[in-house]
């Protein structure tokens, strides 16, 4: 109830804010790209587009919120309502995944890929572990410039298996590692059920520590030195 | 409702709020008045939970504040001393979202914006809004989940004279419900009009706690200034509580000679700058 409430408010945010819009030129930017590439050459590059979207926008998007939320202290108002630092870090997780998902969707019926299930599933995962890094970050810090510097180290982890995706260097143990697991899951290949408990503990782990930043700078509001 | 029992609090290493002891009953207003930079907001982030490394004892409803949990808010509304809203939605757009993270059931958002005269402003960014405005709609937020204990950090600051009036009504019609109000001010005129006792806060503590009738009465003497024609028009002071041996007011009571007779007595801003020294400004 509160939470669907909460979504509502976020989305309604995102909206407002121009994020719906800016996301909409951009897919038909993406579109009009990948139409135009070859055929032979479409299903790595719309795999490549759609995986990274959630490192570069999401991830950037989720500082943008918390950053502007922090400076029209909002948080105070939040800080001191019946909301909880879980619901307040999963509405947001949820309502960006909830762009990247109508993205990566366009873009593969576009692109006519098929299974769009898998497809999405890996987009939505994809997109948690980075909001919830986007949030992780954009608690410590106050400005966008500083939490521009401070995801580089985040988005080198996120690109890295893409770009090794990219041309083909596949190590064995690189199999497990969270991001490859998803961008495997975006080309529409289902993963076993080992990645699977291994991507649900990452998200939970970053979920947890997400959970700790955000209490920590409600406390901290106030001007607390905790 | 709530109890405070020597509470310390500091932001730095140097000792700032010092064994600070009170209590407030359902149903009172309660001021906490006392020049910027007193502790007045520093008390109320106390109170409501955001200041949680303090030391002593501080209850709310019978919960210790730094142990709260998150239905704690369900009954207190806060009103900052800064907007706390999103710039780029509307008015109504804030509310309705703010109230809605609420179980109650949220007052009328257009029956309280009608009362606030912002009616005609609600679908105006609060960007748009002038700081008064903002004022007026962070007061409506602190107010729409119906809560039991509301805090106000300055409320009627900013406000025009018919605002302010207007302000100052809604806050004695949510006592008359037997809400618990806590009016953070520097204004001694909305402090006395308000309030059911008063705290002076200077440098972090209590220099005195009283019902603003008591501490008016309980200092400066009240004085009677009458003036009287006697080549030209004179004027003389006495102590009422010395009228009686006045020689020259009881005749000219006698003789009608009387211009003019005034009681007057000593003004919150008086008592204030007597007792502690500093004025509230
Ligand atoms: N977040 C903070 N961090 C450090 N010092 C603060 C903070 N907030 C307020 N102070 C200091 O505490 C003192 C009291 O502030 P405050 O409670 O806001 O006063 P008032 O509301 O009575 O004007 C001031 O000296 C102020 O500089
Ligand atoms: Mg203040």
């Amino acid at each position: 109830m509160r939470m669907e409430k909460l979504i509502a408010g976020d989305v309604k945010f995102q909206r407002k804010y121009g994020f719906y819009f800016l996301y909409a030129i951009l897919t038909i930017i993406y579109i009009t790209a990948i139409l135009a590439i070859p055929q032979s050459w479409r299903g790595k590059i719309v795999t490549l587009l759609i995986f990274s979207d959630p490192p570069a926008m999401g991830m950037f998007f989720m500082g943008a919120i918390v950053l502007l939320e922090k400076s029209q202290r909002v948080l105070c108002t939040l800080a001191v309502s019946p909301i909880t630092p879980q619901e307040y870090i999963a509405s947001k997780m949820i309502s960006v995944s909830l762009i990247s998902l109508l993205v990566a969707v366009s873009i593969a019926l576009a692109a006519g890929k098929d299974h769009l299930f898998i497809l999405g599933m890996g987009t939505v995962l994809t997109s948690m572990i980075f909001t919830l890094l986007g949030m992780i970050v954009a608690v410590k810090i106050e400005s966008l410039n500083q939490f521009i510097l401070w995801t580089v180290p985040f988005e080198i982890i996120g690109f890295g298996p893409a770009v090794l995706y990219l041309f083909g260097v596949d190590f064995p143990v690189f199999q497990y590692y969270p991001a490859n697991i998803c961008i495997n899951m975006v080309a529409g290949r289902l993963p076993g059920g080992l990645k699977i408990v291994i991507l649900c503990i990452f998200i939970a782990i970053l979920f947890g520590l997400a959970q700790k930043s955000v209490l920590r700078m409600w406390n901290r509001l106030g001007g607390a030195k905790l | 409702m709530i109890t405070v029992n020597n509470l310390n609090y500091s932001y730095t290493d140097k000792p700032f709020i010092r064994d600070m002891s009170f209590r407030v009953s359902r149903g009172e207003i309660f001021g906490f008045l006392g020049p910027s930079g007193a502790g007045k907001s520093t008390l109320q982030k106390i109170l409501t939970g955001m200041l949680p490394d303090y030391q002593g004892q501080v209850q709310v409803h019978g919960v210790e504040c730094k142990k709260h949990k998150k239905d704690f808010y369900e009954n207190i509304g806060v009103d900052f001393e800064f907007s706390t809203m999103y710039e780029k939605l509307t008015a109504r757009e804030n509310l309705n979202f703010f109230s809605s993270l609420y179980k109650k059931k949220s007052k009328s958002i257009e029956g309280l914006l009608e009362k606030m005269g912002l009616a005609q402003d609600a679908d105006k960014r609060v960007s748009e809004y002038s700081k008064g405005m903002k004022a007026r709609l962070n007061f409506i937020k602190a107010l729409l989940h119906d809560p039991a204990l509301l805090c106000l950090d300055e409320p009627t600051s900013g406000l025009d004279p018919t605002n302010n009036r207007l302000m100052k009504d809604m806050i004695l019609e949510e006592k008359a419900k037997g809400k618990t109000i806590l009016l953070t001010t520097h204004n001694m005129q909305d402090a006395t009009e308000l309030c059911d006792r008063v705290a002076f806060i200077v440098g972090g503590q209590i220099m005195a706690l009283d019902s603003p009738h008591n501490l008016i009465m309980s200092r400066g003497a009240r004085t009677v200034t009458y003036r009287w024609q006697e080549n030209g028009e004179q004027t003389a002071v006495c102590a009422l509580d010395e009228i009686s041996t006045d020689q020259r007011l009881q005749m000219l009571i006698h003789d009608n000679r009387l211009l003019s007779i005034h009681s007057s007595e000593p003004t919150l801003n008086d008592i204030f700058m007597d007792i502690t020294g500093r004025a509230l400004v």
